[in-house]
């Protein structure tokens, strides 16, 4: 948990919005530091955490989140965080082809053009049994998403992607009241020029969330103290009392990813740079 | 032009809201729903893509019965085998049987949030056809449509904004003043009126106008101060009589070759100076002219 991003974005271990979409997107860079900042935040907030992670394994987010002061095995076993292991469930169907084995989750595998209802069934079925579920109270249900531009690569279109996360969204935001956080890649653009497939699913994503945090790297290129650059846009949520003509607020912040977290700071302000 | 569309009252029309990432045209979308509830209208909402509880918050709520809001959002694709309202059932006889819920309405108002969504899963000219019955069907007064422009070609946006009879694309606005709407407006006689304003919306859902732009992009010049005559006002004269004028204009400028300066110099008048030139002992005195072979 950066205690700084928290600062930025207003909220607090004590108080956070819930019914939230948070879109974190990149390009050229890597955000998934977003993404354990968000895991070990709901985590110590004390939410049920279901994680989907399609593209790195469980101990990969265990060894990272020890640095962040939270033991992921620790809350497995307790049942606050479900672990929805991608990479293992698609090895059963990639290397032995067999339909009876695996659960549906990853039935897009095996027919691409089918879409993502299976696992969006399976995170239904993971999400409701968290709120459901007997023995401790946790707080409402969280499900983070790492990350879902890698669905584009293994043959789904873009619409089927924008289904499954509008889908997430009805049962997660709407239904039960929990938050969802969800990191989506882009091409970046000296590469194949024609496939605007990822910008598509951006576009689409940027439509249905509240909150959207763009991170790209410096456009001057690299630079040894200043990791990147983050665009905080806050989409309009129209909230009673919240009288603002200018409902779309933009923010831009520069970041550095250390060992044990990561500093924000306004534009130009870094230290070595000042 | 914008409150005007937005209050439309003329039957078979279909209003367009475009918008795009950078402003949401929700609000504005909410703001004619609410216009029509205080019309005495009843709305009929096709929800894909938000929720009741967020599409009714803000609006008037003495008029919540005249509002009926179709959940299509919950299961728009049947995925769960109980859905209230599905995108495939995007057609003429179903929106009708949706409609048979308030048989005794004169003006029903259809709002569709958002049409982006029917296009992912539909044709686009098949939506181009069902959106025309529904315009010239009489079974509903008018249509109202939120379209995201960039989730989609720009030939099928175009499709689209070709069948409404008015179309009002949204932006963010410069310097913080609020949002910029293109409004294009064509009328049963085939005028085609086009403005651009910069309005807002209020707490309450009303529109507010803040500026009016005619010409976009262009900020008239300001050509109040009239030019000061620098030759006024000096403790000297910088200006010209006309015989002063006129005999500044006859004077030659000093390297130019008339006629009459060749002339002179060929042919020097009596009076002006002669060169005498005693050859010394060393000197090679030639007599011919070197400048003989000249033709001048």
């Amino acid at each position: 948990m950066f205690a700084e991003l928290n600062s930025i974005l207003n909220t607090s271990p004590d108080n956070f919005k819930a019914g939230e979409f948070i879109l974190v997107s990149d390009k050229q860079t890597d955000a998934s530091f977003l993404i354990h900042h968000f895991l070990s935040f709901y985590l110590r907030v004390g939410c049920k955490v279901c994680l989907l992670g399609l593209v790195q394994s469980f101990s990969h987010y265990s060894a990272i989140s020890q640095r962040l002061g939270v033991s992921l095995a620790q809350a497995r076993e307790k049942g606050q965080l479900v672990f929805i292991e991608g990479l293992k469930e698609s090895l059963g169907v990639l290397l032995q082809g067999e339909s009876s084995k695996g659960t549906r989750a990853v039935d897009f595998l095996r027919d691409p053009s089918s879409g993502l209802q299976g696992l969006y069934d399976f995170v239904r079925d993971n999400v409701r049994l968290a709120v459901g579920g007997s023995g401790e109270e946790w707080g409402p249900p969280v499900l983070l998403v790492d990350d879902l531009s890698v669905v584009l690569s293994l043959g789904v279109s873009v619409g089927a992607a924008l289904d499954f996360s509008h889908y997430c969204r009805a049962t997660v935001c709407s239904e039960l009241q929990g938050s969802m956080v969800m990191l989506v890649r882009c091409e970046a653009e000296e590469e194949e020029s024609d496939d605007e497939r990822s910008e598509w699913l951006l576009r689409g994503l940027i439509h249905q969330c509240s909150l959207t945090l763009q991170v790209q790297g410096l456009p001057t290129g690299y630079c040894r103290d200043i990791h990147g650059q983050v665009r905080w846009i806050t989409l309009s949520v129209w909230k009673r009392g919240q009288c603002d003509r200018w409902p779309t607020q933009k923010k831009l912040f520069q970041y550095k990813v250390h060992d044990k977290g990561a500093s924000f700071f306004a534009r130009g302000t870094f230290s070595a740079v000042l | 032009m914008l409150l005007e569309v937005l209050q439309g009252t003329e039957a078979g029309g279909f209003i367009l809201i475009q918008d795009s990432v950078n402003y949401c045209g929700r609000h504005l979308l909410k703001s004619c729903i609410n216009t029509a509830l205080k019309r005495e209208e009843v709305v009929h909402v096709l929800g894909f893509e938000v929720s009741q509880e967020e599409l009714n918050d803000g609006l008037d709520r003495t008029s919540a019965q005249r509002l009926h809001f179709h959940n299509a959002y919950s299961d728009p694709l049947g995925w769960t085998g109980n859905s209230p309202f599905t995108v495939h059932q995007f057609t003429l006889e179903d929106i009708g049987t949706l409609l048979k819920q308030t048989p005794q309405a004169k003006a029903v108002t259809l709002v569709i949030d958002s049409l982006s969504w029917i296009l992912r899963h539909h044709d686009p000219a098949a939506i181009c056809q069902k959106l025309q019955a529904l315009k010239k069907g009489g079974v509903v007064r008018a249509v109202i449509g939120l379209l995201h422009s960039d989730l989609h070609q720009r030939g099928t946006v175009g499709s689209i904004c070709h069948l409404a009879t008015s179309v009002i694309t949204v932006a963010p606005g410069t310097r913080g003043l609020g949002a910029v709407a293109k409004i294009t407006r064509r009328t049963k006689s085939g005028k085609l009126m086009q403005d651009e304003e910069i309005f807002s919306i209020n707490e309450d859902l009303t529109v507010t106008i803040q500026s009016k732009r005619s010409h976009p992009g262009s900020t008239p010049m300001n050509t109040d101060e009239s030019e000061v005559d620098p030759t006024a006002n000096l403790t000297f004269n910088l200006r010209l009589s006309d015989t002063q004028r006129e005999a500044k204009e006859k004077l030659p400028l000093p390297f130019v070759f008339s006629k009459e300066k060749k002339s002179a110099l060929l042919h020097p008048g009596t009076g002006s100076g002669r060169i005498l030139y005693e050859p010394d002992a060393n000197d090679d005195y030639d007599q011919e002219d070197p400048d003989d072979d000249l033709d001048v």
